[in-house]
């Protein structure tokens, strides 16, 4: 079974695309067969940061049935493990999908054979995000240490938050525990999802507790990216703090990456980041994360293939 | 999840039941400091309002629990509700000083005094050391002789002066072009003796007045 890790973040230009497929490429290295999959439909772009040219075929093939299987749509990537299923070559509608569509993909993707999978979101708390969360359970946020994007952090979780309990609810118990809230509290629905689950107890105690539990059992994992010097490198681990306290959501820091100028330039010249600067602050910032994910998720590191050893003995020896 | 209304004082500031003062300092420091307005991590996660009911809470628990007296009458209560099944006894801070005095005993800093103490006992009753201090001048081979009489090495030394060890070496071995110059080489000379447990003026005078000339 694949470990499937949903990145998103809300506010866009925190690195998502960036962490993501960086990380990927070290998760490569560590000789795991991963595969990353652009699902910014409508803003696509996961290929350009793996250095590949504008790839033929795309996620929205697999989605409007011109392939039959998901894994037709797979790319190799420059980067040996490394396989990339991308989301450009979109029809314009594409970036808007029906739940089912993404039940479906969702199930396409874990029936898929790799060690790790990184999903690639697009920014904002729409639907198209938010259900990519819920349905597999887990996720990496990526935030800056600003407060504009912390503040749609916060916004993006509770969305996540008041998804679930609406999917959980049936529709006319949702809309009975809407109009309760409604009375008690009316910040309750519109942005203080974390009010409804105490209000929910008190109605009806057994969906309540199961609610909870359901909610308790997300595993969700935040990074700090574009963390510059004068920054407080604690801001992570409080953040987590406070959204266990104060929306018992279970989410768990696993790292700062450090801002670096030449990100900008490495972006332009289209090859992995990690690649062309192994050992500058950010890169290493990325190793330990990409260790710490594939040491929260124990896997078996696969041994060598074959045909990698046949490579590096006839390059040693050339 | 507990209401905020629902929390003790304890369980607002985070601390427990038997915190000592210092504990619930701190604590109310940290706490300050992540809900106040200008707050990077709790920032858009409340409305003025439910941020200005958690910082009047915390300050509520904040200046009960910090007073003895408050805080003593406080417990009792809890005790009555039953949320405590006694009244629990306050760590006292006095005593943990009181550990940390004690173990410094063995700190790196109280090991070279002590090394200090017992070499400049040893100096006065070795005759080759006092032979060589009776000279007028001293170069750095007497240094260095003087040293390996009291059996220290040159590491030992450069880990108590913090002085790097190629600097010493250069005394040592009179290259004056790579020891430093004028009142760095003074202070370093002194360093050295005091560590050797010798006069640290005399030593350096001496040195430097073989340069002068």
């Amino acid at each position: 079974m694949a470990h499937i890790w949903p990145i998103g973040g809300g506010k866009g230009g925190t690195g998502k695309s960036f962490v993501t497929g960086n990380m990927g490429v070290l998760l490569a290295r560590q000789r795991f067969k991963t595969l990353l999959i652009d699902a910014d439909l409508g803003a696509a772009n996961l290929h350009t940061i793996v250095g590949m040219p504008y790839p033929d075929i795309s996620l929205s093939d697999f989605i409007n049935k011109r392939v039959p299987t998901l894994s037709e749509t797979v790319l190799e990537t420059p980067v040996p493990n490394l396989f990339l299923i991308s989301g450009a070559r979109n029809r314009l509608d594409i970036a808007n999908l029906a739940y089912e569509q993404k039940t479906k993909m969702l199930r396409a993707i874990s029936r898929l054979d790799y060690h790790y999978i990184l999903l690639d979101l697009s920014s904002g708390a729409s639907f198209n995000t938010i259900d990519f969360f819920t349905l597999s359970d887990s996720g990496i946020f990526v935030c800056c240490p600003e407060l504009t994007s912390i503040e749609n952090f916060y916004g993006l979780i509770r969305s996540v938050y008041l998804r679930k309990i609406r999917q959980v609810l049936k529709v006319h118990h949702f809309r009975k525990l809407a109009e309760k809230a409604e009375e008690r509290n009316p910040d309750a629905v519109i942005n203080r999802p974390e009010y409804l689950l105490d209000i929910l107890k008190e109605i009806d105690s057994e969906k309540g507790c199961m609610i909870e539990k359901i909610l308790q059992g997300f595993q969700f994992k935040l990074v700090l990216n574009q963390v510059r010097k004068q920054d407080n490198p604690e801001t992570g681990t409080l953040i987590c703090r406070i959204v266990e306290k104060h929306l018992g959501l279970k989410i768990q820091f696993i790292g700062n990456v450090a801002f670096d100028e030449r990100v900008h330039d490495e972006l332009r010249k289209k090859r992995p980041f990690v690649d062309k600067y192994p050992y500058c602050r950010a890169a290493m910032d990325l190793k330990a994360l990409s260790k710490g994910i594939a040491g929260t998720t124990p896997m078996e590191i696969p041994p060598f293939t074959q045909p990698e050893i046949a490579n590096t003995l006839s390059g040693s020896l050339l | 999840m507990k209401r905020l209304a629902e929390q003790n004082f304890y369980e607002r500031l985070g601390v427990g039941f038997d915190a000592s003062s210092f504990d619930i300092n701190s604590a109310y420091k940290e706490n300050h400091q992540l809900y106040h307005e200008d707050s990077l991590v709790t920032y858009s996660l409340f409305s003025r309002g439910e941020r200005g009911e958690i910082l009047t809470g915390l300050e509520e628990a904040y200046s009960t629990l910090i007073d003895e007296e408050k805080r003593s009458r406080y417990d009792q209560s809890l005790v009555e509700c039953g949320v405590l099944k006694e009244k629990p006894a306050p760590r006292d801070d006095r005593k943990r000083f009181r550990l940390i005095t004690s173990n410094s005993k063995t700190s790196p800093r109280n090991t070279v005094l002590t090394m200090r103490d017992e070499l400049k006992a040893m100096a006065p009753s070795n005759t080759v050391i006092q032979e060589i201090l009776t000279h007028e001048v001293l170069c750095g081979k007497d240094l260095k002789r003087i040293r390996e009489e009291l059996g220290v090495s040159l590491e030992t030394v450069a880990e108590m002066t913090k002085i790097r060890i190629i600097f010493l070496r250069a005394i040592e071995d009179d290259e004056f072009e790579k020891a430093p110059s004028g009142m760095f080489l003074k202070s370093f000379l002194k360093a050295y003796a005091q560590s050797l447990g010798l006069d640290a003026d005399f030593v350096a005078s001496r040195y430097l007045k073989r340069m002068n000339d």
